[in-house]
């Protein structure tokens, strides 16, 4: 394919995407995510290929992120033409053969299945799947998913992570392309700053005002990194955003790039993620091959550049400072500040420094406008948040809400309470240096369950380093956040 | 001016495959992470030896003494050789509330390592059999915390482990050889 130029080579590659996605022909995708393999879903997807090529059926097979649902894994998604997508769970090697019949036969396999999707919001793009079958369930009248808004999540599960053309199907890079034919950075960050968004790492900053501020930076060179050091035990959202959807990733760092007056960008991301690293590092090669990085980014003139760099296994170096000096070749030890990094970051140049989350923020609220995005959440904190849910609750994943929910709606909605109907004590949120929150779950009967419910993966190395200031900022957090917690 | 005892131990082939990891990424970004990651990749024994790192140091002009310190600060890096098998149990805290540490445990007593290593430091453990065949290691996190507990075997990730199913593990790597 060559690269894209103009409009028209645009369309057609998202037409040629959209055929993937919606094909004349039934599809059949398998979670591919480091938690669908470590389910059995390679040998799932061993065995449909085996299937096919035995039989010679005419079903397109492809791999696909993960739509959350952890405890349900290795899930499958199979779409007859024209209808809905039906997610099924639970799936083993051994089901493939059956599935590829029932598929064969106009039907749906129905002890394997778990909700169907009639349409989807992919946000940026709305794709319609097809009708639904009166006998299943909408996927949000799942008690996992119900409350669930997906926007940082909007592709995952659905979308091939290793095929550039079904992200620009569902709506992908048209936010940049939008960007770049305006021609007015500041006006997107107004919008920033208009949408509210709070960085997601953790220290809850307003990004707007943070691009600002490197945008208004005097330099020869500026630096925009995207910090992929999750490492925060129990925490896991920016390993599975990379993994399902890295173009998203890709698409906000390159119009932050636009934005600030920078033309390097660099993702360091954690060693411990592999896969991550192996799906991101095909991202920016596709992206370079169809023109959206590179030397004259989608015929606009715009220049950019993204370098993958993996870390070493240094918890530490999730936090900025440290991580700029990793990057420098030295041991990861963070500094004090100021000077910020946007005065003097990687080499004494302005740097700019955004979680994962954060960029996957970054093309939906161009897309939809500022105050679509205020419409969800808390009036000081607007949008969703991911958060991994894991321990005893009945049902594990990853779990993205409106800022605000209440903890109680997570453990008792959406993880549908303790494992074996047993009672929760106490759950944990916030990583290693978070806190222990007991008193609304607080059970009169002596019970060994535990949660662990992990959320804001960076916030912790925040506070661990502004000691002074950390009570005040768990109490607005607990009080914003999580008001029945804090109540 | 180069160090002849570390050409003496570093062959032809390796030097050459050093010096273009160098030429490929010194000045960029994250480059001294990146080639020791590549050079110990590359080796069969996955580890650093003093004779690499002193090349590097050469090859590169940065200090050994900065080299040493980033090789011995990110817990990815080994100084030793390891085994031909690695297992590596996560110490996360979703692990840990499912019995990680237990496994562990029991994982060090099967092998005859269960004196072996810093146990003051139980959660940053790499220890190789003294034959060999196994090292077992530890990370903080994998981040498949909803498949807790989590090891991986020879970067295999297994989700929902026991006791038996890793002394299967074990025995089959072991039976192998």
């Amino acid at each position: 394919m060559p690269s894209i130029q103009d409009i028209s080579t645009f369309h057609t590659v998202r037409d040629s995407g959209l055929n993937k996605l919606v094909p004349s022909m039934p599809r059949v995708a398998v979670g591919m995510g480091t938690c669908g393999r470590g389910n059995g879903a390679e040998d799932v997807y061993q065995a449909f290929a085996e299937a096919i090529d035995r039989t010679g059926a005419d079903v397109q097979l492809t791999g696909v992120g993960c739509f959350g649902a952890c405890s349900q894994e290795p899930l499958v998604n199979v779409r007859l033409p024209g209808r809905a997508l039906i997610v099924l769970r639970r799936v083993q090697a051994n089901d493939a053969e059956r599935i590829l019949y029932d598929v064969s036969m106009g039907n749906i396999t129905p002890d394997l299945t778990y909700c169907q999707i009639d349409e989807w919001d992919h946000i940026t793009a709305h794709v319609k799947y097809g009708p639904g079958y009166p006998e299943l369930l909408p996927w949000n009248e799942v008690p996992f998913f119900k409350g669930q808004k997906k926007i940082v999540l909007r592709n995952c599960g659905f979308i091939n992570p290793d095929d550039i053309e079904e992200y620009i199907a569902v709506g992908g890079y048209e936010a940049l392309y939008k960007v770049l034919i305006d021609g007015r950075p500041e006006a997107v960050i107004e919008q920033m700053k208009a949408a509210k968004l709070r960085g997601r790492g953790g220290a809850g900053y307003l990004t707007g005002i943070k691009w600002e501020f490197l945008a208004k930076a005097k330099a020869d060179q500026k630096y925009i990194i995207c910090n992929a050091d999750e490492g925060d035990p129990g925490a896991y959202m920016n390993r599975n955003e990379i993994e399902s959807d890295p173009h998203a990733l890709l698409e906000g760092m390159i119009i932050g790039g636009y934005v600030m007056g920078a033309t390097e960008g660099i993702i360091y991301v954690r060693a411990e993620y592999p896969l991550a690293v192996h799906r991101l590092r095909r991202a920016i090669e596709q992206a370079k091959e169809y023109g959206m990085l590179g030397e004259n980014i989608l015929g606009r003139g715009f220049k950019f550049h993204i370098e993958l760099v993996e870390g070493a296994g240094a918890f530490v170096c999730g936090e900025e400072t440290a991580l700029i000096a990793s990057l420098e070749g030295q041991a990861g030890r963070p500094r004090p500040r100021p000077p910020f990094p946007a005065q003097k970051g990687l080499w004494g140049k302005p740097t700019n420094i955004n979680n994962v989350e954060t960029w996957y923020n970054i093309a939906p609220i161009i897309t939809k406008g500022p105050a679509w995005f205020t419409e969800t959440g808390s009036a000081k904190s607007p949008g969703t948040k991911v958060f991994s849910l894991v321990g005893k609750v009945h049902s594990t994943g990853l779990v993205e809400m409106p800022l605000g929910t209440p903890l109680k709606n997570f453990i008792y909605d959406v993880g549908e309470g303790g494992v074996n109907g047993r009672t929760i004590k106490a759950v944990q949120t916030g990583g290693p240096s978070g806190g222990c929150i007991t008193k609304t779950w607080h059970s009169s009967a002596p019970s060994w369950v535990r949660a662990a419910w992990w959320s804001w993966t960076k916030t912790t190395v925040w506070w661990m380093w502004r000691a002074t200031s950390s009570s005040s900022r768990i109490r607005s957090l607990a009080e914003n956040v999580f008001p029945a917690a804090s109540a | 001016m180069q160090n002849p005892a570390a050409l003496n131990q570093i062959n032809g082939n390796d030097r050459s495959f050093i010096d273009q990891v160098i030429a490929n990424r010194l000045g960029r970004p994250g480059a001294l992470l990146g080639i020791l990651e590549a050079v110990q990749d590359r080796n069969p024994h996955k580890y650093l030896s003093i004779e690499v790192l002193r090349y590097i140091a050469e090859k590169t002009h940065i200090p050994l003494a900065r080299i040493y310190s980033v090789a011995t600060f990110y817990a990815l890096f080994n100084l030793d050789p390891q085994g031909q098998n690695t297992i590596c149990i996560c110490r996360g805290t979703a692990c840990h509330t499912r019995g990680s540490r237990k496994l562990l445990e029991s994982l060090r007593l099967e092998l005859g390592l269960n004196e072996a290593g810093d146990m003051s430091e139980a959660d940053k453990l790499s220890v190789t059999t003294p034959d060999g065949k196994f090292t077992i290691r530890t990370v903080a996190c994998f981040g498949q915390c909803a498949l807790a507990p989590v090891a991986e075997i020879n970067h295999h990730i297994c989700g929902h482990v026991n006791e038996r199913t890793l002394e299967r593990e074990v025995k089959a790597l072991d039976g192998e050889r």
